[in-house]
């Protein structure tokens, strides 16, 4: 159970951050409800940036399909990572043979790194 | 020794990676289809060498027998048609050659080794590296129909692939193992459906999950656009490859990890039974109003998936009748697959100079290209199942099994359909034979593909008057079970 | 008594945001709630005790799937006006309901073999690299062959991303 109870602090971190967000923006509402802050409305209040310069089109913007690419590789190469990660919280256990393993499985991944490479994947232009 | 048994798929991995490191290297991308079909025969004489072994490797996952071995050579064979094909083919592929033979090289290694595993997380990664890299494949072309064949293949194939792995899930959540092996044992002490509902709910999802990639009804719906839409080959191999992996799948897992309780055996039978009958009948009837010819041999490929099942469907309601269904099941998929893929090899030589995959652009090929309208014609003849084709021989012989089983009814609805593919099929005979040619422009094909047009009409017509040398090999072939 | 209750929260939770995820038109927002859908199901993985489980969902599902997506949706145009109902929306939802109700009447039905209480839950890590690639009692295929999938992966990122 104490395997368990260790996830408990992060519950609580999580309940923490959650009433920490939810205050802050309630807060101010609450103090305008009360009459502590005087609810005084302008148009420079509700401006995007008080000062600076003002924002020009939407915010939707459409992306570089370039991102997307990037986002690609990472993914292949984050499940890569995960793989790497009980190999090597077992390796005392695993040997030669799980070293050979390994070994093999990282080469493979080489092929497609050098291979990204070559074909100029990460290069912005 | 693990590498040796391990041979056909290893020798395979390694060209794929050898071309995609050649790939980087070479300015002459020719050398890349040798090198590949270097790499094939390799498999092959590996698989060959390794023939009348019985072994299992990496912690028995693993299994070398006649059956993986046969299936080895198959998807080989097929993979070396496509890659001989696809010579007139390359300049669309818009410099992407490596990629595209290294694609097929993955892809075949996915199905050999799903040809010879026998546990589930095994069977499900490597079909997933066969079907990624055909959803590749089939939107290689970047074209508007090709993207749309790779996106819906991707989509309904992603589907597909999570029925299936929530089917395993099942079935480990209730036998308490992956590998077939286990499994059984656990299906060994149940005596009926009522003793665990769970288990028939996840070999359900498992039909369904791999009935997607043998395109039965209902799961056949992306079959037309993906084969219309994916370059030629990549069609073809789709058509061939694709589908026998997944009956060599399908027969070792029902077989050895559900195959030998009577009750359990009699119930998916049937189900196959049913489901054979339904798509071979859309499949043809569907087929009658096709106007593309690439959308037709769609709707063929999905009809004799519907004529395979019933070798499926022998097995399960009549386990007696293993040895007899599972060779008509083999010899089925090696002559319908010779036959689709001389069919598929001589429309990319026609459409390539058409550049019209369109029934009535064939008319009157005959004058502007004999040896390939003869060609096509004795496929097309070979998929009615006319003699003396291959596809005669495979029908009567899968007809046989099935009759042995007592599905008369079965078989009675496979002839009915056979007549109805006889229509669609010979039209396009017909067309070719007695319709006046657009032009009288002769067509040109490159030597790679005429070499394979002659190799697989010569084995349609092999099969079709000497079965008896292929017959006796197939009944030869068993897998190991545990 | 905890463990149910974070289990039941979870599992609303994760039932919550998926329905969200198919009913919302906006796709941004389903996007998002398809991410506190998978943060959900790493906590699901963390009652069951599965704590390596629970840390890829988070690393790959959370992380690296979640950027891809929002990234994706960010490609393309028009993606705020969402997307339209589809024609099929009843029977989907008669279909779904009725296999739910399969599957809730099936998995009622089953005589499921009870875990005995008293396992002791400790950390998988070690044992889960041990199980990938021990040559006796390992999946060393799978994970092998799954390098190979990472790579035709690849492939295809550069094939169909890339133009020329």
């Amino acid at each position: 159970m104490s395997f368990l109870a260790d996830y408990g602090y992060i519950g609580l971190f999580f309940v923490v951050s959650v009433v920490f967000a939810l205050t802050t923006v309630l807060i101010p509402q609450i103090l305008t409800a009360l009459g502590v802050i005087p609810s005084k409305p302008s148009p420079a209040k509700s401006a995007t940036y008080e000062c600076g310069m003002d924002t020009i089109g939407k915010s939707w913007v459409q992306f570089n399909f370039r991102y997307y690419f990037l986002a690609l590789l990472f993914l292949v190469f984050d499940i890569e990572t995960v793989f790497l990660y009980p190999w090597a919280v077992a390796f005392n256990k695993l040997g030669l043979f799980g070293f050979v393993e390994m070994v093999i499985f990282v080469g493979i991944l080489v092929v497609a790194y050098l291979y990204a490479w070559k074909k100029k994947a990460f290069e912005w232009k | 020794m693990i590498w040796a048994l391990l041979g056909p798929e290893l020798l395979l991995a390694i060209f794929a990676l050898a071309v995609i490191l050649l790939d980087l290297a070479v300015k002459q991308k020719g050398v890349l289809a040798v090198f590949s079909i270097v790499g094939l025969l390799g498999s092959i004489g590996a698989s060959l060498a390794l023939w009348g072994t019985n072994g299992i490797a990496l912690n028995n996952m693993l299994v070398i027998d006649k059956y993986a071995l046969f299936f080895d050579v198959l998807f080989a064979a097929a993979a070396i048609l496509v890659i001989l094909a696809s010579t007139d083919y390359v300049e669309k592929l818009k410099g992407f050659q490596g990629e595209y033979y290294a694609l097929i090289l993955l892809a075949t290694t996915g199905m050999m080794f799903m040809a010879s595993t026998r546990e589930l997380v095994s069977i499900y990664i490597s079909l997933e590296l066969t079907s990624i890299s055909l959803y590749i494949l089939a939107g290689f072309l970047k074209d508007a129909k090709s993207t749309e064949a790779g996106l819906k293949y991707l989509l309904l194939g992603s589907v597909s692939s999570a029925v299936l792995v929530y089917g395993m899930a099942l079935v480990f959540g209730t036998t308490g193992g992956t590998h077939l092996g286990v499994i059984w044992n656990a299906v060994k002490g149940l005596n009926g459906i009522a003793d665990n509902p769970t288990l028939i709910m996840g070999i359900v999802f498992l039909v369904a999950g791999f009935g997607f990639k043998i395109a039965t009804v209902p799961f056949q719906m992306w079959v037309p656009d993906v084969y219309e839409g994916a370059p030629t080959p990549v069609t073809a191999y789709l058509s061939v490859a694709s589908k026998a992996a997944g009956f060599a799948v399908i027969l070792r897992v029902f077989f050895e990890a559900f195959g030998r309780a009577p009750w359990l055996s009699q119930s998916w039978g049937m189900l196959f039974a049913i489901l054979a009958a339904i798509t071979m009948t859309v499949g043809n009837v569907v087929a009658i109003n096709q106007t593309n010819i690439k959308r037709l041999l769609a709707y063929s490929s999905i009809a004799h998936a519907g004529y395979i099942m019933m070798g499926l469907a022998a097995v399960g309601l009549m386990e007696s009748q293993l040895a007899l269904a599972r060779s008509g099941i083999l010899f089925y998929l090696a002559g319908y697959g010779l036959t689709n893929l001389g069919a598929f090899i001589a429309i990319i030589a026609i459409s390539n100079n058409t550049g019209s995959d369109l029934i009535d652009d064939y008319k009157g090929m005959v004058r502007r290209a004999p040896v390939l309208s003869l060609g096509l014609a004795f496929t097309l003849i070979s998929l009615t199942g006319l003699p003396p084709t291959a596809g005669f021989v495979a029908k009567i012989y899968l007809f046989n099994a099935a009759l042995q089983s007592g599905l008369l009814w079965l078989v009675i609805v496979g002839v009915l359909n056979s007549v109805i593919s006889a229509y669609y099929y010979l039209r396009v005979v017909k067309t070719m034979y007695l319709g006046e040619p657009a032009s009288t422009e002769r067509l040109s094909s490159s030597g790679p593909l005429r070499v394979a047009l002659t190799a697989s009409c010569f084995g349609v017509l092999f099969l079709g008057v000497l079965p008896n040398t292929v017959i006796q090999v197939t009944e030869a072939i068993k897998f190991l079970v545990s | 008594m905890g463990l149910a209750i974070s289990f039941w929260l979870l599992a609303a939770a994760a039932v919550g945001s998926a329905l969200a995820v198919v009913l919302l038109r906006n796709v941004f927002r389903a996007a998002l709630l398809l991410i506190s859908c998978f943060f959900a199901i790493a906590g699901l993985f963390v009652t069951l005790g599965a704590d390596f489980l629970a840390m890829v969902q988070v690393l790959v599902y959370v992380g690296a799937i979640a950027v891809l997506l929002l990234l994706a949706i960010m490609l393309t145009r028009e993606a705020a006006t969402g997307s339209p109902f589809s024609r099929w929306r009843i029977g989907g939802a008669i279909a779904s309901v009725a296999l739910l109700a399969a599957m809730i009447a099936v998995f009622r039905a089953t005589p499921w073999k009870v875990a005995d209480q008293s396992v002791v839950l400790k950390p998988t890590t070690a044992e889960l690299g041990a199980r990938l690639l021990t040559p006796e009692s390992g999946f060393v295929l799978p994970f092998e062959i799954a390098s190979v999938l990472l790579l035709a992966a690849v492939l295809g990122a550069i094939v169909l991303v890339k133009e020329k």
